[in-house]
């Protein structure tokens, strides 16, 4: 059975990885193998029929591969050479350096882990010495937020909400830390307002311990994905936006696109703030229009008459 | 004859360019693995096209000279496909395998690369990153470890790079290299790169000895541009300023004023990214030199009073 989002090389690709790991067991549940590779038995049981005809010429049988696919086993003599483990592709490479930088870059710097040894083989035997560096960021509270997430303290932070446009402190139990495209975010238990709250963790610009154990929490439904959790306190946006001012939506929440006739895109957005969504609507320029709902089609113009403002009557005179 | 699953043509071809013990010619090749079409270019062009196949798979077909009428040989040397044994002791490999079930890079390449260690994969753990993911970016990184030159579409302009580096910094995938044409080093955002890069041969690539691609690394936005670097001067208010100066580090700050604002002066050779970046703080900061800029920004803002179409 073919499958059509997967082309002859990816398949050839897995097929032989399946073939290295049947070469190393011998025998192994075709259950066990479909859903070890991420195939339904019947695409698995299709490969597997395939290779058996495949080999050495003159394809007599005793040089095609020997694969026996029962109806729960597969048995194969596939020889040691085959069971080698392949040279990784330049997709696995880089997905594996990547990873383990970004590991490494998480944790801080420590010289002897096991990862950066592992790295340190990894470089030697592939050649990726200095190929792909990933830095996470290091804002001024990092080191503390860590400790206090690492140890279960409970903190007190200054916060910069980027989505009030105010300053607060807050007490918050720490529940996770995770860098999300170049940012770190804090999920904590927030005591004053009393339920999960996710923090820019380079808006927080004080932080100390209050001496209190972090109570322990489950970890929040909106914890995992990015940095942009559109709860049920989210209002759906629509916009229309031109071509090429599509990058800036590239790290926003973005719900749906689609095209529209006259060339722009129509884009729906999950935002929880309307201070956010100005600020958005002032880097997009006046070419995007809010479509929905309608008590937001005039916050883009009304912020940028505010900033305006600063402009035209603004305590420095223009130079 | 029976029309042959390119899969399978594509397993056998593997298997013999790997089981040879000489290079192969096309004409052997073509006669020996079921599926290829009768001599001619329609051979010729399905092997270039199962070889690219198979390049893009991470398996490099090799060329070799060789006496006879055809002159070229093909094969596969095992070097080239198994991969070396890396020796990881069991908490390096378990180190890898936390590493890649805790990073999130919007595909599964990371788990695929265990199996080929052997190491048993973990299931996809809280994340403590993730990284955004381009189809360029593992083309970029086999060019840069094989030192291979590259050549992309970038702002419209086709760019000859001999490639240095990658680097995740600020939430962008950045990289550096030695622009042959404009010889000089340049940095590039890898998401704005158009379409696949297409890379050279291994050791196409020859880095000037001088060349230091860290140096060349933007620490902002702004930095990443080809236009005459400037200094512009920001004032931003006391609610954003002091994070902006945690930001930016003291150094940027060029006055500090009684009602708590600060000036922070920047330079600037992408003069969008530094608007862009103005105005995400939105009343809270100004542009106030150059004229300009502040010129642009305030022509940025009044369109808006035009009303939206």
């Amino acid at each position: 059975m073919s499958e059509p989002q997967r082309d002859a090389g990816s398949r050839l690709d897995r097929l032989l990885a399946v073939l290295s790991w049947l070469a190393q067991r011998g025998q192994v549940s075709l259950a066990e193998l479909a859903e070890r590779f991420g195939m339904t038995p019947e695409q698995l049981v299709a490969d597997l029929e395939l290779a058996a005809c495949c080999g050495l010429p003159p394809y007599t049988p005793d040089r095609l591969m020997e694969i026996i696919v029962g109806e729960e086993l597969v048995e194969a003599q596939l020889g040691a050479e085959l069971g080698r483990p392949r040279r990784l592709s330049a997709q696995e490479g880089f997905a594996l350096a990547a990873a383990a930088r970004a590991s490494a870059a998480a944790q801080g710097v420590e010289p002897d882990s096991p990862l950066e040894r592992a790295l340190a083989k990894l470089d030697a035997a592939l050649g990726d010495r200095g190929s792909v560096g990933v830095e996470l960021g290091d804002p001024t509270h990092l080191a503390s937020v860590r400790d206090a997430f690492g140890q279960g303290s409970q903190l007190r932070i200054d916060y910069l909400s980027a989505w009030r446009d105010a300053r607060s402190t807050r007490v918050v139990d720490p529940v996770a830390l995770a860098a999300y495209g170049g940012k770190w975010y804090l999920d904590a238990w927030c005591h004053t307002a009393g339920g999960t709250r996710r923090f820019r963790v380079d808006r927080i610009v004080g932080a100390e311990p209050t001496g209190e154990k972090a109570e322990t929490r489950p970890t929040p439904e909106t914890s995992g994905e990015g940095p942009f959790v559109p709860g049920p306190e989210a209002t759906v946006v629509r916009l229309a936006v031109s071509g090429e001012s599509g990058w800036l939506l590239e790290s926003v929440p973005v719900l749906e696109t689609k095209q529209l006739p006259d060339g722009r895109t129509e884009v729906t957005l999950g935002v929880v703030s309307t201070v956010w969504l100005e600020r958005l609507l002032l880097q997009l320029g006046p070419s995007a229009e809010v479509l929905e709902p309608d008590e937001l089609k005039s916050v883009g113009r009304e912020a940028a008459a505010r900033v305006l403002a600063r402009y035209s009557t603004g305590d420095t005179p223009p130079v | 004859m029976a029309r042959v699953d390119r899969l399978e043509r594509l397993t056998d071809l593997v298997l013999v360019l790997l089981n040879t013990a000489r290079p192969l010619t096309l004409r052997e090749l073509g006669d020996v693995v079921p599926g290829f079409p009768p001599e001619g270019e329609a051979r010729r062009q399905a092997f270039e096209r199962d070889k690219r196949t198979l390049r893009d798979q991470g398996i490099p077909v090799v060329t070799e000279t060789i006496e006879g009428p055809e002159q070229m040989g093909y094969r596969i040397r095992p070097e080239d496909f198994y991969l070396p044994d890396l020796h990881l002791d069991p908490d390096e490999q378990a180190a890898l395998n936390i590493a890649v079930a805790e990073v999130h890079l919007g595909d599964p390449s990371g788990r695929d690369a265990l199996w080929r260690l052997g190491i048993p994969s973990l299931q996809s753990l809280a994340p403590v990153a993730n990284l955004p993911s381009l189809p360029a970016l593992p083309v970029l990184f086999e060019a840069v470890r094989s030192h291979a030159n590259v050549t992309f579409e970038y702002r419209g302009e086709s760019r000859h790079v001999d490639p240095a580096l990658l680097r995740f910094r600020q939430g962008w995938w950045y990289l550096a290299g030695f622009d042959r044409d404009r010889d000089a080093g340049r940095v590039f955002r890898v998401d704005r790169i158009d379409g696949n890069p297409t890379t050279g041969a291994p050791g196409s690539a020859q880095l000037p000895a001088d060349f230091d691609a860290e140096a060349a690394l933007p620490d902002e936005p702004w930095k990443i541009g080809e236009e005459t670097i400037r200094p512009v001067r920001v004032l931003v208010d006391a609610l954003e300023g002091p994070r902006v100066v945690q930001q930016l580090g003291d150094q940027s700050v060029s006055e500090r004023r009684d009602d708590g604002s600060v000036v922070v002066e920047l330079q600037v050779s992408n003069e969008s990214a530094l608007i862009s970046w103005v105005l995400a703080l939105g009343a809270h900061a100004e542009v106030l030199e150059p004229s300009e800029v502040r010129a642009g920004i305030v022509d940025w803002l009044a369109a808006f009073e035009g009303g939206s179409r």
